[in-house]
């Protein structure tokens, strides 16, 4: 596939695992705050090909693992009345609630149904005018220039039987979260290609000459990563902490301006809390109120959903990268992907999951090599 | 018949007469019937008429014909093979086939790795209410067809039927019997230290094709279902190779991954596969990348993993690429004694992970 | 966060004052919205699609300096094979279908379907 594959080569891969262990002077931290860059890394074993150079620690990228467990139960509670067909991206699925998750409310009788694209969300809507649609608009930056769409067809077409509901988060507040961490480790960030070909990546700026860490906007496939780690090493080698991009086939600094300018026109700014990491001021996005009819929080009576996590699971400490999933006691024991505690071992973006699926004999007792 | 004392409603689409708020049907059909009415399943006329008019054409053997309540069919041997599959799959007809295929494919090639010589098969139908014939038609000519290139006939059948809404269009049970030989056992438990896993064609396919062909993802792609018979390449590697074959699984839901996942736990032992060896063809490897989905997990219908003994892995390869269903045989990787019950994959870079085996289904992802 | 993709735009056309576009990846074909790059993008340019959209076209000349960086490490290095490699997938990104391996050797004849 033409702008994948060759990303993919592993001679040059392996190249640049060469450049990065002999760039780099002791061990580097570097973050990388993407679930897809995440997926590649654990996927490929990046980390161990440079285990002796760059500690790899994953960051919240994830925003299935981050959406507040309160809308995960109000997904549920919606797609559970008869009158609503509930469509959703596929990963939501399997994300669990303070009771069960959206596949099992499917089983009890439920519709739920798995979409592509948000605009497809709004294609069943039309499709069945007696129904009530309602659609999980989850996701970063990256996909709330295709939620806006939605929402915005959705009122030009007059189509009143829809609405969304929304788990919006944006990256810079987290990052500034975690560099803000009196314990924090992180000396370079792998920012994420997608969020920032949509928002480009002016908003980094401040943050790297603030904190004087070094950001590098960093595509996807292993030699994507693999160079975003090597400009990232150099800059911590050469003592500048500067924002670099590593993805200019797709980012550029402004980003996509008609992209970000539907988004502001339908969402803004507002506080949201990151299940597992708490609330972050300014790190969401919700609903204009001139949108306030396509908005399932206002249309339906959602009234006060209790919620509750069980005790034992620790995905905020692994989504701000104090621990690597193995180091949690009930990782492979008591929570697996089968019977998850928290959303990062549900959705293979999740670094729990990613190690679970993918590395679960690397963490074994030392000693191991394969 | 049940007397209507009030206007009868005419059902739109199939000539029903009903009683509207009696919620009474009568059912006997008014006119031409072009598809499957609840009185089809009812033991009577309709039945009758369904089965002389649907079934028999195609199915028509000897066996069946006679119409009995059981078959009666020689087996020879101290031992047969007996494997049963149901066929829910939805929709029913996609690019490379329709349920019919699968229902009959499924069951041999079941009975196919486990060694056995496929002989006789029952079918078991639910049929919706409603479902026209013309799709019945295509579906049970395609099980004819099917048993026929199979060398299988079937001898004994049921029917039911469910009303609207019940079942999707139709469901399929079909339970096969097999000639064992008694030097040819492949087995889950028999894999061994050493092994060559072989991979009889391109994987993927089967499940991609259905969900294109699935309304709610509305993407196109020119991959069709792999649905074939591979009895014959068995025959083939059982006469090459004989008890060199170890193992042998068809990996239907769950992919390739779940079938390997199985046999390693079953015989104890590390299953090493070559990320760079895997058969993947281009459009499949492009539809998993769209949805996010691993192709190691993606459903088959038409291709066998083998695990052999290295001596006879040449000679397995060279007997499967002479079938057309298996001239894509590769080999795809290693049995190993380390990390038993582990299936790894090495990738491109030179590190190694897990190919575990999933909860549930993959579902496509955003991230 | 975020699957995005690479694939070629075979057509344009409006819907319901929306920029449209058939995008094929590789042999799967999906109408994906334009919208947001509706001023530079025409049949036969690559683009970034997540979840049926557009949200970046591919930056061909970008593509290319990965390659073309590591051709100039390998000269630097005197790495006769590194150079080699560079330059294949350099004229990879020229042809029409991109390169026609998926990484190593070792598969068959692919696209049987």
């Amino acid at each position: 596939m033409k702008y994948l594959s060759e990303y993919r080569d592993p001679v040059l891969a392996r190249s640049l695992v060469d450049r990065i262990l002999g760039a780099a002077t002791r061990p580097r931290v570097i973050m990388e705050v993407c679930g897809g860059q995440t997926h590649t890394i654990v996927r490929q074993g990046l980390q161990e090909l440079l285990k002796d150079a760059v500690d790899m620690i994953h960051g919240p990228g994830c925003p299935v693992c981050v959406t507040p467990l309160e809308q995960i139960d109000r997904a549920l509670y919606l797609a559970a009345r008869p009158e609503v067909i509930f469509t959703s991206f596929g990963d939501m699925l399997r994300v669990p609630g303070s009771d069960c998750d959206l596949l099992q409310i499917r089983a009890r009788g439920g519709e739920v149904r798995v979409v592509y694209s948000p605009l497809d969300a709004l294609e069943i809507a039309r499709a069945h005018p007696d129904r009530e649609v309602v659609f999980f608009a989850v996701g970063f930056e990256t996909t709330a220039p295709a939620n806006a769409m939605a929402v915005w067809q959705a009122r030009e077409l007059g189509v009143s039987n829809f609405s969304v509901l929304v788990s919006h988060v944006t990256v810079p507040p987290a990052i500034r979260a975690i560099l803000d961490a009196p314990d924090n480790r992180v000396e370079a960030f792998l920012a994420a290609g997608h969020v920032c070909t949509v928002m480009g990546w002016k908003e980094y700026e401040p943050l790297a000459a603030q904190y004087a860490v070094p950001i590098v906007v960093t595509g996807f496939e292993p030699v994507d990563i693999l160079e975003g780690i090597y400009m990232a090493v150099r800059q911590l080698e050469e003592g500048r902490a500067e924002v670099e991009n590593q993805y200019a086939r797709s980012v550029r600094r402004s980003g996509n301006e008609p992209a970000q300018e539907l988004v502001s026109k339908v969402f803004e700014l507002v506080d949201r809390s990151w299940r597992g990491i708490g609330e972050i001021p300014a790190s969401g996005l919700g609903l204009r109120e001139e949108f306030e009819a396509l908005d399932a929080e206002k249309k339906f009576d959602l009234g006060s959903i209790r919620t509750s996590e069980p005790e034992e699971c620790m995905a905020g400490e692994v989504l701000r990268g104090r621990i690597k999933p193995f180091e949690c006691p009930a990782f492979g024991t008591v929570c697996t992907p089968e019977k998850p505690l928290g959303a990062p071992m549900v959705s293979s973006e999740g670094a729990c999951a990613a190690y679970y699926n993918y590395a679960r004999f690397q963490s074994e007792p030392a000693g191991e090599t394969v | 018949m049940t007397k209507e004392s009030r206007p009868l409603d005419r059902d739109p689409e199939g000539g029903i007469a009903r009683v509207a708020s009696a919620g009474l049907t009568c059912p006997v059909p008014a006119g031409e019937v072009d598809r499957v009415l609840l009185g089809h399943g009812s033991g009577g006329k309709l039945s009758a008429a369904l089965l002389r008019d649907q079934f028999l054409p195609h199915f028509g053997n000897v066996v069946l014909a006679e119409l009995g309540d059981a078959a009666v069919v020689p087996v020879p041997g101290d031992e047969i093979a007996v494997s049963t599959d149901s066929f829910v799959v939805s929709p029913l007809e996609f690019p490379g086939g329709n349920i019919g295929h699968l229902a009959v494919h499924g069951t041999v090639n079941d009975l196919a790795m486990m060694g056995a010589e496929p002989l006789y098969l029952s079918a078991g139908f639910i049929l919706e209410e409603g479902l026209p014939f013309d799709v019945l038609d295509r579906v049970i000519e395609a099980m004819a067809s099917a048993a026929a290139d199979a060398g299988v006939i079937v001898v004994t059948g049921d029917t039911k039927v469910v009303e609207r809404g019940k079942a999707d269009g139709l469901f399929i049970n079909t339970t096969g019997i097999g000639r064992l030989d008694p030097e040819f056992r492949p087995g889950p438990t028999r894999a061994r230290e050493g092994d060559a896993v072989l991979v009889s064609g391109p994987i993927g396919r089967h499940g991609v094709a259905i969900m294109a062909a699935r309304e709610d993802l509305r993407f196109e792609v020119e991959v069709r279902s792999d649905t074939a018979c591979l009895a014959p390449l068995v025959l083939d590697l059982r006469g090459v190779c004989g008890s060199a074959i170890h193992s042998l699984r068809d990996p239907t839901r769950g992919g390739v991954a779940s079938a390997l996942n199985e046999i390693a736990a079953s015989s104890g032992v590390c299953i090493r596969l070559e990320e760079g060896d895997l058969p993947i063809p281009g459009p499949v490897r492009a539809a998993c990348e769209m949805l996010g989905l691993d192709p190691l997990y993606v459903a088959n219908e038409g291709i066998l993993v083998a695990i052999v003994a290295p001596e006879k892995a040449g000679a397995a390869l060279e007997a499967l690429r002479s079938h057309p269903a298996g001239e894509a045989a590769i080999r795809i990787g290693t049995v190993t004694g380390d990390r038993p019950g582990l299936v790894l994959l090495r990738t491109g870079l030179g590190a190694s992970r897990v190919v575990d085996m999933l909860p549930g289904d993959q579902l496509p992802r955003i991230c | 966060m975020c699957l995005g993709i690479p694939g070629k735009v075979t057509e344009v056309y409006g819907s319901e004052g929306l920029q449209m576009g058939t995008v094929d990846f590789g042999g799967v074909r999906r109408e994906v919205c334009l919208a947001y790059v509706a001023d530079e993008v025409e049949a036969g340019d690559y683009v970034i699609v997540h979840v049926g959209f557009a949200i970046s076209r591919v930056d061909e000349e970008e593509a290319r300096r990965t390659f073309k960086l590591l051709e100039e490490l390998s000269e630097l290095d005197e790495l006769q094979w590194m150079k080699e490699v560079a330059e294949q997938s350099l004229a990879g990104l020229d042809s029409p279908g991109g390169p026609s391996n998926e990484g190593t050797g070792g598969t068959p004849a692919g696209g049987q379907a």
